[in-house]
């Protein structure tokens, strides 16, 4: 029942640890969904309280969290515009692009427990909403490969302990995108949409 | 009934894009579940005949099962693909409904109990409201019934549930329910405030009986371990002649080690009253494989006690992490390295804790090891082991617990622990492939 504004850290943090998390979980369960990887290395697990799909693969899990660890500040001081989770072809041209914007209300408050758990219901549609996405979106080319970018804005560097490097124009760029939206959500603590941005032609 | 059921349907499948299982219709529209089953029915078969956008279904398949001479009732959602050859399959279909209709091809299961999740959720009080399975009897306690059941949380209940969980445990080799199981197993797993399912209450009560028992551990005999039963319970009156009903299957359990549990539980069953040991076994037998639990009856009560320190070393954490989980869902060999790291804190303690009796007893224990391959390589012996019986247990493993999981807030917590069941699980199908999956369960 506290009354917390951005600028207490603590309240910052725990903002970019649900965020973070529930990246995590999002970043995996596409991996599953659009089959970047083959299905055996996913196993079940639970999250918000339903059946998700997660990697089992060390070195991809590594990969992710030291992104998003990467991210984690940014997002708590709210310099982190957008998540992209790029799908390439084996050209390295973007496929699909799975857009997580996220924005955070300059003055958060959070004001009863039960913030929490309308986020974690908001989170959870988000996660039933990309098990669906196959519906609205063509099957993607064999042989993909997939890359985390990320958009920051130009005044602060993510930190220097897992190696970052600017995008080449040719793997952010995609010809003649089709924008398929997915899901938005807003809450007192953060403001985040998905969409997907997806190559016309796969093949 | 009117046609306009037809247009709703189409515009949550198609224009929202939503999955709508036959629950979630029923809950949305206020129909009952028959209905809401017709008219997905009617729904599909109209969309099917106009041929327009294409679209997936999922079935609710009932019926006998004949598995190595052994009969069974399954329940089970497959895919329409799938639908002819479960059918076939089977020896005698019960019942067959559309579960769900949705314009993506699912490949798991797991949104569709997302789906219902929330629809149930926010209509916690009334969930039941439509559907087609009615108890008069099943009322909603109050709070002073539900209070005074806590304290008293007897026999009746684990006998009841006993029953249940004894014929499920016949069949539970071959039962294959999706659609139940993760409840039933996520409701092991869920929040003590988490609504739900009876495998909760079954969790709660068991929790309750072990929260008492656990203080009035005493010096035990040490080669009977039916005295276990005599010794510490001599409170609980009616489980006494359960006791002695259970002494001579016991000790015939204690006298082989080996014995699997399984068949010795459809013996349990003839008893009418069994003590709470049992049936927190039987309802993990559904999940549990069986050579796990060799020797368990016989330690069962030690190991109850204990188990919070240094739980059957197959069982993995799960046992010492919380002390709510019974080790339901396992007695499946745990992940190595927190495994490792848990071990020797355990070991530490008996030296440091309270001491009431020392004994020394062959304990199986996992080794791993990098062989010359350079594949992980588990493998259980048996070690000689000295433990104790002391209060203390409950702290010291709690911190034991905390070391293999990561800082990290609470759900996350959850999520470790369902890996490393999971991944327990995962390597128990594949010990015949112990090399390849162990690539994997090195996290």
């Amino acid at each position: 029942m506290t009354t917390l504004t951005r600028q207490d850290l603590n309240f910052g943090q725990v903002v970019a640890d649900i965020l973070c998390e529930f990246l995590e979980v999002a970043i995996h369960l596409i991996l599953y969904v659009r089959e970047v990887y083959p299905s055996g290395i996913f196993q079940k697990r639970k999250k918000y309280n339903v059946p998700v799909q997660m990697s089992c693969h060390p070195e991809l899990n590594q990969y992710i969290q030291d992104t998003l660890h990467c991210i984690k500040p940014l997002i708590e001081k709210n310099d982190a515009e957008k998540v992209v989770v790029v799908i390439m072809d084996k050209e390295h041209h973007p496929v699909e692009r799975f857009v997580f914007e996220i924005s955070q209300p300059p003055l958060l408050s959070i004001s009863s427990d039960t913030l929490l758990s309308h986020v974690e219901q908001l989170l959870r549609a988000f996660i039933l909403k990309i098990s669906v996405c196959d519906a609205v979106l063509n099957s993607n080319p064999p042989g993909n490969n997939c890359y985390l970018h990320v958009l920051v804005t130009l005044m602060c560097l993510p930190l220097q302990d897992f190696p970052w490097i600017v995008a080449d124009e040719q793997e952010v760029h995609m010809q003649e995108p089709r924008l398929i939206p997915l899901k938005t959500m807003t809450s007192d603590i953060v403001k985040m949409q998905l969409y997907v941005e997806e190559r016309a032609q796969k093949t | 009934m009117d046609e306009l059921y037809l247009d709703n349907i189409d515009e949550y499948v198609n224009d929202h894009n939503k999955i709508v299982t036959y629950k979630w219709l029923s809950l949305t529209l206020g129909v009952h579940v028959n209905t809401a089953k017709q008219m997905l029915y009617h729904y599909l078969d109209h969309k099917r005949k106009e041929s327009s956008a294409q679209l997936h279904a999922t079935y609710l398949v009932s019926g006998k099962f004949v598995d190595n001479g052994q009969t069974s009732h399954k329940v089970s959602v497959v895919r329409e693909d799938q639908l002819e050859d479960f059918k076939a399959k089977m020896s005698l279909v019960v019942s067959v409904h559309v579960y769900s209709v949705q314009r993506a091809l699912l490949r798991d299961s797991g949104p569709l109990y997302a789906v219902d999740y929330d629809a149930v959720k926010d209509n916690l009080k009334n969930c039941s409201r439509y559907s087609a399975i009615h108890c008069a009897s099943a009322v909603p306690m109050s709070s002073v019934e539900l209070q005074q059941a806590r304290e008293v949380q007897q026999a009746p209940t684990p006998e009841a549930e006993n029953k249940k969980a004894g014929m499920n445990g016949d069949t539970s080799p071959v039962l294959k329910s999706s659609a139940k199981p993760p409840k039933g197993i996520m409701g092991m797993f869920a929040n003590k405030s988490a609504p739900k399912s009876q495998d909760n209450t079954k969790e709660m009560k068991p929790e309750k009986k072990e929260d008492i028992e656990a203080p009035k551990s005493k010096p035990i005999a040490k080669a009977n371990p039916v005295a276990n039963f005599f010794g510490t319970q001599t409170l609980k009156k009616p489980e006494k002649p359960v006791k002695e009903e259970e002494a001579p299957q016991s000790s015939s359990r204690a006298a082989q080690q080996h014995e699997r549990s399984k068949p010795e539980e459809k013996q349990e069953t003839v008893a009418p009253v069994e003590p709470q040991i049992d049936t927190k076994k039987d309802s993990r037998s559904k999940t549990k494989r069986l050579e796990d639990s060799d020797g368990e009856e016989e330690k069962m009560e030690k190991k109850k006690r204990r188990r919070i320190k240094k739980p059957e070393p197959d069982s993995s954490d799960e046992d010492v992490i919380p002390d709510s989980p019974q080790p339901v869902v396992t007695r499946e060999p745990s992940s190595p390295s927190p495994k490792k790291e848990v071990e020797p804190d355990r070991h530490s303690h008996p030296s440091s804790s309270e001491m009431k009796i020392r004994k020394r007893r062959q304990v199986m224990k996992s080794h791993t090891f990098l062989d010359d391959d350079g594949c992980m390589v588990t493998e259980k012996g048996y070690v000689s082991e000295s433990y104790s019986e002391s209060e203390d247990d409950f702290k010291p493993s709690k911190q034991a617990s905390r070391d293999p999981i990561k800082a990290k807030p609470s759900s996350s917590k959850e999520d470790e622990k369902k890996t490393q069941k999971k991944a327990s699980a995962n390597s128990n199908k594949g010990a015949k492939q112990a090399s390849i999956m162990g690539f994997f369960q090195k996290k």
